[in-house]
């Protein structure tokens, strides 16, 4: 790396006097045309991304068009195929997702920008919060496989029945593989955008609000109540939709919980199915134009949603911090 | 580089060693006569779990013998493999179930694909019951068909203890294990179940998926066999070798003459008996009669086009399955698969000498007499 | 008196609250790395482990040497072609993009950024596995390098945005043309940022399981011809998970062990090399 104040680095003397403005002017037109076809170039990949789910898509949105959503069989032995209960299961396994995530993350994130006492838990905790980030999701899946599943079979999910049994979510057999698992899992993983996003959105909250707040005498709960959650927000909501984006599109580690049958049922100990697992598990094997159709149909509802909850969190957070938020 | 070679080759020491026991007693370094040299190449191959132990120690040795040839295979499901020879993706396709008239279709038409048996299996269920050993639970065609529509949901259920006297069954819920992907293992375990519950046949009925009304998807056979294990009361169908390779507990099955048999690859062989004409239009061997036989037994087939572009490649590939279906049957008796019939053997020479590239056979060995 | 009690012992009880969540979030960090170092160590330790390939079923000395070289060579085509690419759309974007192409494409690639993995191995086997005929590793490092992109991209408009507006003036005021200016003096003072994205792209697209599962297939055998298919660490942990023998599951955690080192160790390069950049 070649070092120096920027003055020298600057420019080559010999070019200073150079008379050759036209082949300056063409070298200038080469590299704007060089940096705008690589522009255009990614706008084609994208658009190639779309008509590649798209167009074999065709023969299965032809076939079931709207009433795919509704259909709740998945049979690929007498070829019906509906989206209903993979779409049920993503969204179930994402909120629960979402359910755990949210508290546990914006309390961490409040103890990242508020708390003064135990500050020197600040920069560990945000270098594990870092490191949970960056841990592939297939060791997520491992683990959660091998240790978290046989947790839940023989402490958490009994305990749920005792206790709040009289719901029907919290009914019936539990062998660990299923809804709650995989939404445990999901908590795990999206815990590090929510934290990470609550933490910049609450920081951005003006000063001059906080001290107004504590010198009118509010305690800091108060304070964190009244002045820091409102202000923050639409912020915070920007988070939790990004968050949901990640949730609903996490392939490997819920494949690998989520007990792979396309069933809808009520009690989250049951198995079930999401959007990216009917992918995972069925997509090389998919014989004859309307089993893969409806499979290219089922990834194309799954990218069409989580570009929507996306935009949509990219816009709150946006207009909240004038910034755009990390790409995570 | 130099360690790479001297784990491989303790490796290929060991399996010398793991043959010297086998029942054929070929020594694979030297081979049987008449296997053919094949030209260097890397092949893919895509396909069924169910013969995946037995594959997987074979192209590993045919390595060990021929370092020239690689063959790369996957194990992603029966219904995968069918699908991505069609698209043209693999070299060869593996599957339990030869392709239907539909599948051949798709990939241009029965006289383009060439179906050879390569292995004799049979599957086993598999349960995980603390207490109970190996054998010790007894099922019937119809508890079998019961638990897996969902009518008997407890261990100790009055129709499985009538079978069981003498076995003390948990009150445990009973977890049902199956496949999530297209499975060849599947097919044969519907089949077996449409051939003895009209239930059955009339509810989910037979295919490679089927809508199942109970119990939870693993991918392929080793995902199914490690969810039985990881989970208390379960139960699930899985070929025999991944029972005994593991230490799993299976159940004894009571046949159509009505003894109870554990699964075995004598008990395969005995069912296979029972049916000599089979082809790759008329496979169905399950529910075979005899008193050894094993109930859910089934061939294991692997396909490729008749016409292959890559005439090295293609030399290559022919040569490897000959070696497959004759020498290499040995590394199936080490890994629990029963050896192919002599007239299956002949039958799959025949159909590989079809094999040609611009018009010319591949496979230069003689004609089975 | 006792309200102002009750407001204080309020204010304790969220304290405590939030020193609460505070552990939540910290432990399922520490439990997972522990069990991946516990489970993964012996075998890494395993003799073979780290120099030849697996065997079969009962053979023991298999590792997933080909895995190795098989991350390495996908990832590596991958940030081939997505960071000079992305680097250059970064370009594109800071010093001609205030315009509505340059507002579309940060659009698309917030969009692209957002979409499930998944849909980028479909992707690969769409436009170049089902096309080519072919599983290979070049499919699974172009699902790769599209997911990759967004990330270079954005990494590097962010750099290059950064970089005094004074130097971009006191080179044109040279007489320098625009592009050696961005080239000699942009791009370099923007290195640190740029060289930080593509690191952190590396690291997440080094991971990622679902793109490679329908492109590079996997390879029991050390491959290195990048248009046949081939094995990665990520595969090999999602395979061997699933496999009832537990020599080879210990081999998955193993490997879970090694993708977690590669992957920490990139990030931390990726931040050490931003800190000695801002010095």
């Amino acid at each position: 790396m070649r070092r120096g104040t920027a003055a020298e680095r600057v420019i080559p003397a010999p070019l200073v006097a150079s008379s050759r403005q036209r082949r300056l002017l063409a070298g200038d037109r080469i590299f704007q045309g060089l940096a705008l076809a690589s522009a255009i170039l990614i706008l084609l990949i994208a658009a190639i991304f779309m008509v590649a789910l798209f167009l074999p898509a065709l023969p299965a949105i032809r076939r079931f068009g709207l009433g795919f959503f509704v259909t709740r069989t998945w049979d690929p032995v007498r070829q019906i195929f509906g989206a209903l209960p993979a779409l049920y299961g993503t969204l179930v396994t994402s909120a629960i997702g979402i359910v755990i995530a949210f508290p546990i993350g914006l309390g961490a994130a409040l103890f990242l920008a508020e708390e003064a006492r135990l500050g020197f838990l600040r920069g560990p905790l945000s270098f594990a919060v870092e490191l949970l980030a960056g841990i592939p999701s297939v060791v997520i899946g491992l683990w959660a496989f091998f240790i978290l599943t046989p947790l839940m079979r023989d402490n958490v999910d009994p305990f749920l029945r005792q206790t709040l049994g009289f719901l029907p979510l919290f009914q019936g057999t539990a062998n660990g593989y299923g809804y709650l698992t995989a939404g445990v899992v999901l908590a795990i993983m999206v815990l590090p955008i929510m934290v990470a996003l609550s933490r910049d959105v609450i920081r951005a909250v003006p000063r001059a609000l906080r001290e107004a707040s504590l010198a009118l005498g509010a305690t800091k709960a108060e304070t964190i109540w009244s002045v820091i959650l409102p202000y923050a927000r639409v912020g915070i909501t920007g988070a939790v939709l990004l968050s949901l984006g990640r949730a609903l599109g996490e392939t490997i580690a819920v494949t690998m919980v989520i007990g792979n049958r396309p069933v809808i049922a009520a009690s989250l100990f049951s198995s079930g199915y999401t959007l990216p697992s009917v992918l995972a598990n069925e997509f090389t094997e998919a014989v004859g134009p309307l089993y893969q159709g409806s499979l290219f149909y089922l990834g194309l509802v799954l990218v069409l949603i989580t570009i929507a909850v996306n935009v949509l969190a990219r816009v709150l957070v946006w207009r909240f911090s004038g910034s755009e938020p990390a790409s995570l | 580089m130099k360690s790479v070679l001297v784990a491989l080759s303790a490796g290929a020491a060991l399996l010398l060693t793991a043959c010297g026991g086998s029942p054929t007693g070929t020594n694979p370094s030297t081979g049987g006569a008449g296997v053919p040299t094949p030209p260097a190449a890397s092949l893919t191959g895509a396909g069924a779990t169910f013969p995946a132990p037995f594959y997987s120690a074979a192209f590993y040795a045919y390595n060990q013998k021929f370092s020239q040839v690689t063959v790369n295979y996957q194990s992603v499901g029966s219904g995968a493999g069918i699908q991505q020879l069609t698209k043209k993706t693999v070299d060869f396709g593996a599957s339990d179930v030869p392709m239907s008239s539909t599948e051949l279709a798709a990939a241009g038409g029965a006289d383009n694909v060439v179906q050879i048996a390569t292995t004799l299996g049979t599957e086993s269920l598999a349960y995980n019951l603390s207490g109970v050993s190996n054998g010790q639970v007894r099922l019937t065609p119809d508890t079998i068909a019961g638990i897996f529509l969902g009518k008997i949901k407890k261990w100790n259920d009055p129709a499985l203890a009538a079978d069981n006297s003498g076995v003390s069954l948990p009150s445990q819920a009973i977890t049902v294990v199956h496949r999530s992907d297209g499975s060849g293992t599947t097919y044969i375990f519907t089949d077996y179940l449409s051939n003895v519950s009209a239930d059955w046949k009339s509810g989910p009925g037979k295919g490679k998926s089927v809508n199942w009304p109970v119990g939870q998807g693993a991918k392929g056979n080793e995902a199914v066999a490690t969810t039985i294990k990881q989970t208390p009361g379960a139960i699930g169908y899985v070929e025999l070798a991944y029972v005994l390779q593991t230490g799993m507990t299976q159940a004894s099955l009571k046949n159509k003459d009505g003894s109870f048999v554990i699964p075995s690859e004598a008990g395969a062989t005995a069912a296979a008996k029972q049916f000599p004409d089979v082809t790759p239009a008329q496979f169905s061997i399950v529910n075979a009669p005899g008193k050894d036989s094993a109930p859910i037994t089934g061939y294991s087939w692997l396909m490729v086009y008749k016409d292959e572009a890559d005439k090295t490649k293609g030399t290559a590939l022919v040569d490897m399955l000959y070696w497959l279906v004759t020498d290499g049957q040995q590394y199936g008796s080490n890994t629990h698969y029963a050896k192919l019939p002599s007239n299956m053997v002949n039958n799959d020479i025949v159909a590989l000498k079809t094999v040609t590239s611009a018009g010319s056979a591949l496979l230069s060995v003689p004609a089975p007499s | 008196m006792s309200r102002l009690l009750t407001r204080v012992l309020l204010d304790r009880f969220v304290s405590a609250l939030i020193v609460l969540s505070v552990m939540l979030a910290a432990i399922p960090v520490l439990v997972l790395l522990l069990f991946v170092l516990i489970k993964g160590l012996p075998g890494m330790l395993a003799p073979g482990f780290f120099t030849s390939p697996p065997h079969p079923v009962g053979v023991p000395g298999g590792g997933v040497f080909n895995a190795i070289i098989g991350t390495l060579e996908i990832v590596g085509i991958g940030s081939l072609l997505a960071v000079p690419f992305g680097t250059l759309v970064g370009i594109f974007l800071s010093e001609y993009g205030r315009n509505r192409i340059g507002d579309t494409v940060r659009f698309v690639s917030d969009v692209l950024t957002g979409l499930p993995s998944i849909a980028f191995g479909i992707f690969g086997y769409t436009v170049l596995v089902a096309t080519l005929h072919h599983f290979s590793a070049v499919s699974a490092s172009v699902a790769l390098a599209v997911l990759m992109l967004p990330v270079v991209l954005r990494a590097t408009e962010t750099a290059l945005v950064l970089v005094p507006q004074s130097m971009r003036e006191a080179g044109l005021a040279l007489g320098a043309p625009r592009w050696r200016v961005t080239i000699e003096v942009i791009v370099p003072a923007a290195l640190g940022g740029i060289v930080t994205g593509a690191l952190l792209a590396m690291a997440r697209a080094a991971g990622e399981t679902a793109p490679l599962l329908f492109t590079a297939l996997g390879n029991d055998f050390t491959q290195v011809d990048p248009l046949q298919p081939m094995g990665a660490l990520a595969l090999t942990v999602f395979k061997n998970a699933l496999l009832p023998y537990s020599d080879l599951q210990d081999q998955a955690w193993a490997a879970a062990l090694l993708l977690v080192l590669m992957v920490a160790v990139t990030n931390i390069l990726a931040r050490v090399y931003v800190r000695r950049i801002q010095r």
